[in-house]
């Protein structure tokens, strides 16, 4: 099942280049040149492509509208706006906030991450080197063997949260507060231990972690 | 026409007010102590109506004294008979006085007067002799010297070698403060206190008046509403701090009125700024997208590079516009920091681990040294982060021939630092995408404006930046 992205763009020429692009990878897209029937369209879209300056109602009313009545549908805002208070302004709805001129490739990158993070583009088993990672019913195995690794309650968490930010690096900051719900103790080891027994069970060598990879002095990382 | 304005203003003025009271102060003795005197007299006058008549008679002593001397010169040979008569008269007239007198002899010839003065002087000096000796005389003269009662004594012929004797005049106590009126000089008195009084009361009220006022002024200038504005007073009355006052509310309300006009200005200068970026980057975002359809096409390596080198550029251009449109907000102080209490270790992960997948495809080492010690400093986590950007877009975009890029914490002069160095060729070197500098312009503001301080070691073996805070950690 493709994934229907609604796009409003009020520019013609950009509006055009970029969902042909989209559509070339695959996404479903409907683009509107203006708020007008956003909500009725965003009932069947699994993310929003917005962008700020639109003619009559402007991006930020549209979005907080569409926020308001779908709380779950990922939003990103593009905007030609940069200013510090436009992006917090932005972002206080929306889930990624993207300035022009951009690259398709990494229009393309963000919505996979939000995709991603909302859970929408899990659908199908993900190959992580020797790995089938079944997210949608919390499935770890083996390809070769199609063996099933179980893990405990918190591991799975960490494994989820990192494949949800697939190919991002996250601090041990980030994981710990996302999996823990609580602020991080400096010299809390609490976050590395769990890790070291995700890698004795996912990695084929926990000495040579090729699933959750070490970034030296920053955090972890899945790479796809 | 203005010459009653400016005497209704001169009468309204405080100086006028306070000269005035100066003036009076000045002329309270010399005026008021003559005025006085004649409100004395007048009650005088009133009061000796009151009096029994023959109390004028009684009233200058020394008249009495040189009456009662020359009736003693007239007497002066004259037979008792002559005497006693004269004496009868005198008594006749100053009928409140005890009259007497003693002869040549000594022999007390005459005592006249009323019975109750009589004896008073003879409770005083006890009885009068009948014959008098020296010490009686003596004494006698002694307890005149009291003055109680008043005591005239004159020789017969108003001289003792005569050897005719003498003539006593006692006027009582009682009848003399009838004269003097002790109770005029009372209110006398009374009345200079109540006008001191009175006087220090007025100036007392006209300083309390008006510092009750000022410190009225002082509060409405130091509380500041809602808005950060003082607001206004009503003004009282036209004098010089009524003036004040609405000197004060004119102030105002021109303060308000020009934050408004600055609100107004930094709104249309924001959306300006807004439309500027919008117009810039939006033809930037066309070009960009049809260099990407473009890549697909079947196109020569030497075209592909040079696709490439455009996107590159306009990556940069667009770099280049939120650079420029952020120096023009920072450096007309526009930007508002919302500077907390952060641990900068972790932004720098958090940064470095958004630029990370960056370095690593431009083949970057990436050499991460920072303690898990957290280092809190007061900044703006946003536009630290911005900081953190510009530093690394230079090293990306300038120090590419180093391929590395180092993040450290170390120790200087006691201060923990940070550090973030490459390898580059420096800041000197003729790098092809080399800009005016305005990304550490950028830098340079901010961290002013977050009171840290930075040096930038540049050679062409590489750059180090050391970031550091003087006040110390939080």
């Amino acid at each position: 099942m493709s994934v229907t992205l609604l796009y409003i763009e009020d520019d013609r020429e950009i509006g055009h280049v970029v969902s042909s692009d989209l559509r070339e990878r695959e996404y479903g897209v409907r683009w509107l040149q203006s708020g007008e029937g956003a909500l009725e369209a965003a009932a069947d879209s699994q993310l929003v492509i917005l962008d700020v300056m639109l003619p009559g109602l402007d991006g930020f009313t549209v979005g907080q509208r569409l926020k308001r009545a779908y709380p779950q549908l990922p939003i990103l805002m593009l905007s030609a706006r940069s200013s510090i208070d436009d992006k917090l302004q932005g972002l206080e709805f929306a889930d990624d906030y993207l300035t022009k001129p951009f690259h398709p490739d990494e229009l393309a990158a963000r919505i996979e991450v939000l995709l991603r993070r909302a859970g929408t583009a899990v659908s199908e088993p993900l190959a992580l080197k020797h790995l089938i990672v079944y997210e949608s019913d919390n499935r770890v195995v083996q390809a070769d063997t199609g063996h099933e690794i179980r893990l405990t309650g918190k591991q799975h968490q960490i494994f989820s949260y990192l494949l949800r930010h697939l190919g991002q690096i996250m601090t041990k900051e980030q994981i710990y507060e996302a999996v823990w719900g609580e602020a991080y103790m400096e010299g809390d080891k609490t976050l590395m231990v769990h890790i070291r027994y995700l890698r004795e069970k996912l990695e084929l060598d926990p000495a040579v972690p090729q699933i959750i990879e070490t970034v030296r002095g920053i955090g972890y990382r899945v790479r796809a | 026409m203005r010459g009653a304005e400016r005497f209704s203003k001169l009468r309204s003025s405080l100086l006028s007010r306070y000269l005035l009271i100066i003036i009076a102060a000045l002329l309270f003795l010399p005026v008021v102590l003559p005025l006085t005197t004649i409100v004395y007299d007048l009650f005088n006058r009133v009061d000796a109506e009151e009096q029994p008549k023959d109390a004028a008679l009684y009233s200058n002593i020394k008249e009495l004294e040189k009456l009662w001397h020359n009736e003693a010169l007239l007497l002066q040979g004259a037979p008792p008979e002559v005497i006693n008569q004269r004496l009868h008269e005198l008594s006749g007239k100053y009928s409140r006085a005890t009259v007497f007198w003693v002869d040549g002899q000594g022999m007390t010839r005459l005592t006249l007067g009323p019975a109750q003065s009589v004896q008073e002087v003879q409770g005083v000096g006890g009885p009068l002799p009948v014959h008098w000796t020296a010490a009686e005389a003596i004494a006698f003269m002694k307890q005149s010297m009291k003055r109680e009662p008043l005591t005239i004594v004159a020789f017969v012929g108003d001289k003792a070698e005569a050897g005719e004797g003498f003539m006593v005049m006692q006027i009582p106590e009682a009848v003399l403060n009838v004269v003097l009126g002790k109770s005029i000089s009372i209110w006398y008195g009374l009345v200079l206190l109540v006008l001191f009084i009175a006087f220090a009361v007025v100036s007392w009220l006209f300083f309390i008046g008006i510092r009750k006022r000022l410190l009225r002024l002082q509060t409405a200038m130091t509380i500041i509403g809602p808005d950060g504005m003082p607001g206004a007073i009503a003004s009282g009355k036209p004098d010089e701090i009524g003036r004040l006052e609405e000197a004060f509310n004119t102030m105002v309300a021109e303060l308000a009125s020009s934050r408004r006009r600055e609100s107004e200005e930094e709104g249309l200068r924001k959306r300006l700024v807004s439309d500027l970026s919008h117009d810039l980057r939006t033809p930037l975002t066309i070009i960009r997208s049809h260099l990407h359809v473009l890549t697909k096409e079947k196109i020569t390596p030497q075209g592909q590079a040079s696709l490439k080198l455009m996107d590159e550029r306009i990556a940069d251009l667009g770099v280049l516009i939120e650079n420029l449109l952020s120096y023009n907000l920072l450096n007309s102080g526009r930007v508002i920091l919302n500077r907390e209490r952060k641990d900068v270790f972790r932004l720098l992960r958090e940064s470095a681990a958004a630029w990370y997948p960056l370095w690593e495809k431009e083949g970057f080492e990436v050499d991460i040294d920072l303690s898990d010690k957290p280092l809190y400093w007061n900044v703006d986590e946003i536009w630290f982060r911005r900081i953190l950007d510009n530093l690394y877009q230079n090293i990306v975009r300038h120090a590419r021939s180093g391929c590395y890029v180092g993040i450290s914490t170390e120790v200087r002069a006691g201060l923990r630092v940070i550090l973030i160095a490459d390898h580059g060729q420096g800041l000197e070197s003729d790098s092809t995408s080399k800009g005016a500098g305005l990304g550490l312009t950028i830098v340079d503001l901010l961290l002013k404006a977050m009171e840290l301080d930075w040096t930038m070691d540049s050679t062409q073996q590489g750059t180090s930046i050391v970031i550091f805070n003087q006040q110390q950690e939080i």
